[in-house]
């Protein structure tokens, strides 16, 4: 059984079609990448899939359980975590407090919440900053902080929109360790990137979307090799 | 401010320390104020104390700028009101139903408000505000309209309705500490900083919204209630805008977000309200200004000026 899988899934915007017809599958312990070009959906998609945006037709499974329009707050509860390109962080409120709240929410005590946080902090190297107010961190901060918010409580799959985008190459390497040894401990990602190199690197399997469809979906290195990802990327006539 | 002080359970904490020293203060007070007149002036101020709790647990904490809170208290006031009116009720029930159905109300506003923000929050709250009044106000056969109804009084000593005010005051603001340092008041902060990030954390936004409605409306609706037992009269006047305006006041130049801030918020305003009163409308002027360098220059209020927390 698939630990996430979609049927279907469309989106039309007015006359756009945003999404048209995905079926995407990923399995427990799993890093799939997901590309393409501007506007191909990728985004729109992870709107589907984490309950922000309703599908017009299709159908989601999260480990054989229909989720199709169910509320982002039941997804989360259910362990489908979401962090957005631009982070989504509690400004007014200190880095250690987010945590607080986001344990909170997952159904934790105060006490393990506070216990999670302190060791999720001191990983992810925001440990000085704990006290802040979240509104001060950098925007690469804030990203290591929503990693530590998606993992107080231990996700059946995080769905990482542009995680990399704009960040320190240092707190890049930080964010894309820490993806590393949760998946050798059996979580799994669907992220979602424009950072070849680090798709490669982290991510076995791949889906392609242009246009709002799949147009490839496999094994990383083959994906890129494919030549309608090719065409999508770089025009008609590129491959040739 | 990179130390521990910044947590929120200890900020919250040496909030509520700071509102509970107020308290106590007041307490004395009626040990050196024998005036009746003050002592009613006091009063009401504790009656707007109530109101701006009451609108920042919903505008400070939660991040809904609503335009209603005089509307409530003028609701719970007139639930009361007119259950000894037409029912001969005992304020035994008629103060608990008076707060009973602004909670309901306040609950089903939250509801129809859900999905709207800023300024379409604000400008449908304000709808429901006015046209509250206004069906009280041409209800003649059913609320007697503008010349507003009688209430009985729960006691003659004003001294009495002092501690009584104080004791609410006191009790509304302990019940808001416990909820604020709970879950739901973490909730309720996640729910300003960030509707869409709260949701994708796993909190109920539906629920904590309507909840904060709810208990936000119920808080003005005991406060009208009271105040209408105090002031033997209830009008649709109780539910002006103006009012509205005075409560926010009050919060922004105390303090939005902090249990502090309202509190001396509303003694600030309205005592300074009363010793300008000689001087004509200067005063809505004076506080307009006051108001517009807080938003401006001192979003944190005078709380966040006193503990240095801009």
């Amino acid at each position: 059984m698939s630990l996430l899988r979609t049927e279907g899934l469309t989106k039309h915007f007015g006359g756009v079609a945003a999404v048209e017809d995905l079926a995407l599958s990923m399995e427990e312990g799993e890093i799939l990448g997901l590309i393409g070009p501007n506007g191909s959906g990728k985004t729109t998609a992870l709107n589907m899939l984490s309950g922000f945006l309703a599908p017009d037709a299709g159908r989601a499974w999260l480990a054989g359980e229909e989720v199709t329009r169910m509320a982002p707050d039941a997804l989360a509860r259910r362990g489908l975590l979401r962090m957005f390109q631009m982070t989504r962080v509690f400004a007014r409120i200190s880095a250690l407090d987010n945590l607080i709240t986001a344990g909170l929410a997952r159904g934790l005590t105060e006490r393990e919440t506070q216990k999670r946080a302190d060791a999720l902090l001191e990983e992810l190297t925001l440990a000085p900053v704990a006290c802040l107010d979240a509104g001060q961190l950098s925007g690469g901060q804030r990203k290591l902080l929503e990693f530590a918010m998606c993992f107080i409580a231990p996700p059946r799959v995080a769905l990482l929109d542009e995680p990399f985008a704009a960040v320190h190459p240092v707190m890049r390497e930080t964010m894309a360790a820490f993806i590393r040894r949760r998946n050798a401990e059996g979580h799994a990602f669907l992220v979602v990137s424009h950072d070849m190199p680090i798709v490669v690197e982290l991510c076995p399997r791949t889906a392609c979307m242009n246009a709002g469809r799949l147009i490839a979906a496999g094994a990383t290195r083959d994906v890129l090799k494919d030549a309608a990802v090719i065409e999508a990327y770089l025009g008609s006539g590129s491959h040739a | 401010m990179n130390d521990a002080r910044n947590l929120w359970s200890r900020r919250l904490r040496t909030d509520f320390r700071a509102a509970l020293s107020i308290i106590a203060a007041l307490a004395v007070v009626p040990l050196f104020v024998s005036s009746p007149y003050w002592l009613g002036i006091l009063v009401v101020s504790i009656y707007f104390a109530l109101l701006a709790l009451g609108w920042n647990l919903l505008a400070g904490f939660t991040g809904q700028f609503s335009l209603a809170p005089a509307a409530f208290a003028m609701l719970g006031a007139y639930a009361t009101a007119l259950l000894d009116y037409h029912l001969k009720a005992p304020l035994a029930i008629g103060i608990p139903a008076g707060i009973l159905a602004t909670a309901l109300l306040g609950w089903l506003l939250g509801r129809i408000v859900l999905r709207l923000k800023g300024p379409y929050l604000a400008l449908t709250t304000l709808s429901f505000a006015e046209i509250s009044r206004v069906v009280v106000g041409n209800s003649h056969e059913f609320t007697r309209g503008d010349q507003g109804l009688n209430v009985p009084t729960l006691m003659q000593s004003r001294v009495g309705y002092y501690y009584l005010f104080l004791a609410v005051l006191l009790g509304v603001l302990c019940a808001l500490y416990l909820l604020m340092r709970a879950r739901a008041g973490r909730f309720w902060l996640a729910i300003r900083d960030d509707e869409t990030g709260a949701a994708s954390r796993g909190i109920d936004v539906v629920r904590y919204k309507t909840l904060a409605f709810a208990l936000s409306c119920a808080i003005c609706g005991l406060a009208g209630s009271l105040y209408g037992t105090f002031s033997q009269l209830v009008s649709p006047e109780l539910g002006l805008l103006l009012q509205t305006g005075l409560v926010i006041s009050m919060v922004v130049i105390g303090g939005m977000g902090t249990l502090t801030g309202p509190v001396a918020g509303a003694l600030i305003v309205y005592l300074s309200s009363e010793l300008l009163r000689g001087v004509g409308n200067i005063q809505l002027i004076v506080f307009s200004l006051v108001v517009i360098v807080f938003a401006r220059f001192f979003r944190t209020g005078l709380f966040g000026l006193a503990t240095g927390r801009r």
